[in-house]
């Protein structure tokens, strides 16, 4: 994503990544009990991951998280008036970057005085599912996020 | 709920169906093309912005939700 970030500054879109909370909680990053701790997530998330877009962060209760339906790794896409565009409730980079080119491609069709009205589509994408990735995220927070994690069902 | 609950219910302590699911209502977030609410967020530094004054400044924003674990 922050890849995809670069990609298209140049087309005036901007990337932010929303720190939530913990979805995970583990012996390493525990549940937030504080600002000052979300702070201290936010960036060893920033340094660990590598993270090259600005983080922004959430109110402690989550408020803007829980409005927009509490997703742990959703996507957005918004234009200049604040209308959502694109909402994904997974994030993957070969959908949102699809998206952009779309909406991009939108931009400079209506520079050009083409007539365009919106529609309604639904669409169902695909993400890589990498297992050992996830799983090396749980062992960053923990043992006990790895065996919360097992036993849940999920 | 009052607001010390809700922040604490909402951090929940473990990744456990009873306190993950309740969070999860995707089918219910603001539609699309319909002007979406706005809420304070803050920078790393502490410093208070929105999520309004974000995606005013560029002529698309793509905002990926997201946590540390």
């Amino acid at each position: 994503m922050s890849e995809l970030a670069k990609r298209f500054a140049a087309h005036g879109v901007g990337s932010i990544f929303l720190y939530t909370h913990e979805a995970h909680p583990g012996e390493h990053y525990p549940h937030l009990t504080s600002m000052a701790q979300k702070h201290a997530h936010a960036r060893d998330l920033r340094d660990v991951l590598g993270v090259t877009r600005p983080i922004l962060l959430d109110a402690l209760d989550g408020a803007c998280h829980r409005a927009y339906g509490s997703m742990p790794n959703m996507t957005w896409i918004f234009n200049r008036a604040g209308v959502p565009l694109y909402k994904s409730d997974w994030t993957d980079a070969h959908s949102v970057a699809n998206a952009l080119d779309y909406f991009v491609d939108v931009l400079e069709r209506r520079r050009e005085r083409e007539r365009l009205v919106p529609f309604r589509v639904e669409r169902l994408d695909y993400r890589a599912s990498d297992r050992d990735a996830f799983f090396a995220g749980l062992a960053r927070s923990g043992p006990k996020a790895v065996r919360e994690f097992r036993e849940s069902g999920f | 709920m009052t607001a010390p609950d809700l922040t604490t219910v909402y951090n929940y302590d473990a990744f456990i169906p009873e306190k993950v699911a309740p969070w999860i209502n995707f089918d219910a977030s603001p539609p699309l093309g319909r002007t979406a609410p706005d809420f304070p967020l803050w920078h790393l530094d502490g410093d208070l912005t929105s999520l309004a004054e974000t995606w005013s400044a560029h002529r698309l924003l793509v905002v990926e939700f997201g946590s540390f674990t």
